[in-house]
């Protein structure tokens, strides 16, 4: 299910040749997707189709086409604001339109501006890894045990030295098990040194998205899960902890 | 033996700024040095927090002195608890109790009694009855015209039946020079005026000088009554607190005015301390001990108010305004350890409203500094900040905030309050010919109507025009009321507190700024077609399609805004104000934006009639939707050179948004105030306060007490604001990133 790939997704990636690139929306003013304050660009499209995905919008939309020069400028009004911030490249999944988003960081660079990835992590691609201050990577582990696409990403951002921080929703029943989560220490202990705790940060699973399902009249494939609470994150916390 | 200050030119003439500047000691360290309260610090607010709830229990006035009239000398010596206070002085002979204050207006003190289930005394209304009081000779004067547009809500909240407030005493110098010497003064200057032309103006001043040397006379006497000697300059800290609270307290005695705040006095108290400290005669814990003891006193104070009052400004406030921080012109910074030390009350003493603490916001603050304000807004919610590299180079680096944005030399300027004109009503009278869209009444010139879908340029020159008319009204207006305000509720003490050679701006002001710039993008923009009932009276608008809103730092839009604001002070400056002052233009409206918005009938942006306005300068609730920095990036282009009464922003964030943890949150919040002071903006009321929160606090108040929010300019405690309030408060944008 999370490999099927859409459409829409596809011509995305065709278009990213072009210094065009599709934008779902851009959130100026984030203090939770990176260090410092940030501005966060949505892409549109994603290779994935996560369940719990929270962002629906960026799957099933194609997005606004933009050009690098007015996303840019539009950023740079909000330089004075990063001291310890920048622009974190999100979505939908950055990595699949590559050529826009190398072209959008290095035009970032010239102006001053730091930047970050938040992604899948299906998409092991050195240039893009190599263009992120560190990366953000979201692990999905709730409907499927396979890590192997992990593996390869995580080894090409050792292999450029890139700062990985791994985040994992915490779905209840699905992924907060033992099992689930000694296998996700694994995988992150086979690649970043010390605790496998001090890398990875779970988020509640939340349904403030139900909303944007309706709108977008599909489906919420996990309606009928509950949220994730603090007692949920505590406790795979101190699993993790005690692995 | 007590170490000397350094001599300056502040021994020659009053001026307290060259004493600070002289003698003041930097502090670029951090908040490690604090002490927490004393256990009799505890004790004493144990016992005010008891009377304050048993304010709350009675419906918020605890009890009130129908029988004397308020000022320096009607009340004997007041206590809290006479053993355990360092800092003495009540504004009556009980704390809490409210006294009667008619010189505003007899009817306004009246109504106020009743409604809290007193009767004014036979003897006050007696005489008053003798009396005019400002009220009476504002009303003598006042065209049919200025009674329309204000009963119509046009021009609100104006300062005609209470006092006008708005002024600083330099309080400070009480402490500095002593009354003995400020009364010499004021007499020398009295003489040089008496071999002037014996003119109307000089004949004012020379009158007002007799006035405000009685009035320091009578600030010696009330010092008396607590058996304590102000004639000469204070000898420590103790009494340099104690004799500047009391030519504070003379204020709050003789005035009632919206706004009583109190200037910029922790540097020069630091001045003091730390000359006490380095003189081994107090502890860092005895000196924390001082500034807490201050600040109790200053929680307590009260005004008498109607119940309508409190309907227009949320909360009970008294805007006890003390600017904290800055940098001086030299480049160094006017953060002391007494900074720290007033900062520290939000947690010796518990978050709170008053005194309304605002932080003179510099990118050159020391950065410990920076972090520790965030610290104490994340953790307390009751600091509000204002760009000081913005007010500075106007303003030099001894002025002081009035109410919430209003900046002044202290003891060198002052200004007449002039509330606020509805920009968004303008523009519906704009669109009915000159008519009120509630009452149908014909309020401005006749004007003519518009038929089918606006037309933009149409709309904007109707709107300029009925702004030329509104604008001469209303500076007219505010002429009545400072000529009568002079005439019959003159402040003497705190003018007392002045150079004789004041500056003066009139303060004017406008409300729902976005509800008119979203309404003219919308003509702009959209298709917008008026919907009028049976009389010609447009009841509604039809909107098709969209148009960019401001707060998503959209320059399409915030563009109108900037230009709103420059036409209204452009026409404000055309009609010449009383005494020669200097038109300055705010955009605040405290909490009075919910008042605003039932006043106005539905308005081109889709805002419903009777639908509050956003507070200040904020874009309209749920509007701002590009996200937080976005919001903040269109309220920092509304021009401050055309704004100079101040441009107020109340901001809220859940603390989730804001960062992950408590640090992050404070670097986040510190970055947030360089990023948007850094593009000129003016001033930020932070709310760090979880939607869950909020609402739990409006459902169970009892189990909130302490809430403390920012509305506006102004921290309120949440549970005293109407239940109107709280739902608009709730209704704000939450920025929740999800």
């Amino acid at each position: 299910m999370e490999e099927e790939k859409d459409k829409r997704a596809t011509a995305a990636q065709v278009t990213a040749a072009a210094p065009v690139g599709y934008i779902d929306s851009v959130y100026c003013g984030s203090g939770v997707d990176g260090n410092g304050l940030r501005c966060v660009v949505f892409f549109a499209g994603c290779n994935l189709r996560c369940p719990f995905c929270h962002n629906p919008e960026t799957l099933f939309k194609q997005g606004t086409m933009t050009d690098i020069n007015s996303l840019v400028s539009r950023l740079e009004r909000y330089k004075g604001y990063f001291r310890r911030g920048g622009v974190t490249l999100s979505g939908g999944e950055p990595f699949l339109q590559k050529s826009f988003a190398l072209a959008l960081v290095s035009a970032l660079h010239a102006k001053g501006i730091r930047c970050c990835f938040e992604t899948n992590g299906h998409i092991a691609d050195a240039e893009l890894i190599g263009a992120a201050e560190y990366l953000i990577v979201d692990v999905k582990n709730q409907e499927s045990d396979d890590l192997a696409p992990y593996e390869k990403f995580f080894a090409e951002c050792v292999r450029q030295d890139k700062e990985v921080r791994v985040t994992n929703v915490l779905v209840p029943g699905k992924n907060d098990g033992e099992e689930k989560l000694r296998a996700l220490a694994a995988l992150v202990k086979k690649y970043f040194p010390g605790e496998p705790s001090e890398h990875i940060k779970f988020l509640p699973f939340r349904k403030l998205c139900e909303e944007k399902y309706a709108e977008l009249s599909i489906p919420f494939p996990y309606a009928g899960i509950r949220e994730c609470e603090r007692d949920d994150i505590e406790k795979a916390n101190k699993i993790l902890q005690n692995l | 033996m007590q170490t000397k200050f350094k001599p300056g030119k502040y021994e020659n003439s009053i001026d307290v700024r060259d004493f600070i500047q002289v003698n003041y000691a930097p502090y670029e360290g951090g908040a490690e040095f604090l002490c927490g309260p004393t256990a009799r610090t505890s004790a004493l607010m144990d016992e005010v927090n008891a009377l304050l709830k048993a304010e709350s229990e009675k419906g918020g006035v605890l009890d009130v002195d129908t029988e004397r009239v308020s000022s320096l000398l009607t009340y004997p010596a007041g206590y809290i608890d006479r053993e355990n206070e360092i800092i003495v002085g009540l504004q009556t002979d009980a704390p809490l109790k409210r006294g009667v204050n008619p010189f505003g207006g007899i009817r306004m003190a009246r109504q106020a009694c009743e409604a809290y289930g007193y009767k004014l005394s036979d003897l006050v209304e007696t005489e008053f009855s003798y009396k005019t009081t400002h009220n009476d000779a504002v009303f003598h004067v006042y065209t049919d015209e200025m009674k329309a547009v204000r009963h119509a809500g046009l021009l609100t909240g104006l300062p005609d039946a209470y006092g006008r407030g708005r002024i600083i005493g330099d309080y400070r110098r009480v402490a500095l020079y002593g009354v003995d010497k400020l009364i010499e003064e004021k007499m020398k200057d009295k003489r040089a005026y008496g071999e002037k032309l014996m003119d109307e103006n000089n004949i004012r001043t020379l009158e007002e000088l007799y006035k405000q040397i009685d009035f320091l006379k009578k600030l010696k006497d009330m010092a008396l009554l607590y058996g304590v000697d102000i004639s000469a300059p204070a000898q420590n800290a103790k009494e340099a607190i104690q004799w500047t609270y009391f030519a504070y307290l003379a204020a709050i005695k003789e005035q009632n005015g919206a706004a009583m705040s109190l200037g910029r006095v922790s540097t020069f108290f630091d001045i003091y301390i730390e000359r006490d400290i380095a003189d081994g005669v107090l502890t860092e814990e005895t000196a924390q001990e001082l500034i807490d003891d201050f600040v109790i006193k200053l929680r307590i104070t009260r005004q008498l108010r109607t119940p309508e009052y409190n309907d227009l400004f949320g909360g009970d406030p008294t805007w006890t305004t003390e600017s904290v921080g800055g940098m001086g012109e030299d480049g160094r910074t006017l953060v002391t350890k007494t900074s720290y030390r007033i900062l520290n009350t939000l947690y010796n003493l518990g978050a709170a409203p008053e005194p309304n603490l605002t932080v003179l916001w510099s990118e050159r603050l020391p950065e410990p500094f920076k972090k520790f304000c965030a610290k104490v807004s994340v953790d307390t919610d009751s600091i509000q900040y204002e760009n000081d590299d913005l007010m500075r180079p106007i303003f030099g680096d001894d002025y002081g905030i009035a109410c919430c944005v209003s900046a002044m030399k202290i003891g060198k300027q002052m200004q007449f309050f002039g509330a606020r004109c509805n920009l968004a009503k303008l523009l519906l009278l704009a669109l009915n010919g000159g008519k009120d869209e509630k009452s149908g009444k014909q309020l401005g010139p006749e004007g003519e109507s518009f038929a089918g879908a606006l037309d933009y340029d149409k709309v904007r020159k109707a709107y300029h025009k009925y702004m030329e008319w509104l604008c001469r009204l209303y500076v007219n207006t505010l002429n009545v009321i400072h000529y009568m305000h002079d005439k019959y509720a003159y402040e003497k003490i705190q003018m007392a507190l002045h150079d004789t050679e004041v500056e003066r701006f009139l303060a004017c002001g406008v409300a729902g700024l976005s509800v008119a710039v979203d309404s003219l993008s919308a003509i702009k923009y959209a298709k917008v077609t008026p919907v009028y009932n049976d009389e010609g009276i447009i009841y509604d608008f039809k909107i098709e399609g969209d148009f960019p809103k401001y707060g998503n730092d959209d320059d399409r839009v915030d563009k109108i805004a900037a230009d709103l604001v420059r036409e209204f002070s452009d026409e404000l400056k055309k009609t010449p104000a009383y005494r020669g002052a200097k038109h300055t233009l705010s955009v605040l409206t405290i909490t009075s934006n919910v008042v605003y918005g039932k006043k106005t009938g539905a308005t081109p942006d889709g805002r419903a009639a009777g639908e509050p306005f956003a507070p200040g300068a904020n874009p309209m609730h749920n509007r701002d939707l590009s996200g937080a920095l976005a919001s903040l990036n269109s309220v920092a282009k509304i021009p401050y050179e055309c704004c100079r009464d101040g441009v107020s922003n109340t901001f809220s964030i859940v603390p989730s948004a804001l960062g992950e943890n408590d640090e992050d949150r404070a670097e986040n919040l510190a970055d947030m105030l360089d990023g948007y002071f850094g593009q000129g903006a003016h001033h930020l009321n932070v709310n760090v306060f979880d939607r869950a929160k909020l609402v739990a606090a409006m459902e169970h108040p009892e189990l909130y007490p302490n809430v403390t929010i920012r509305v506006s300019g102004y921290a309120v405690n949440f549970h005293k604001l109407s239940k109107a309030h709280q739902l608009e408060v709730l209704k704000r944008t939450y920025h929740e990133r999800v």
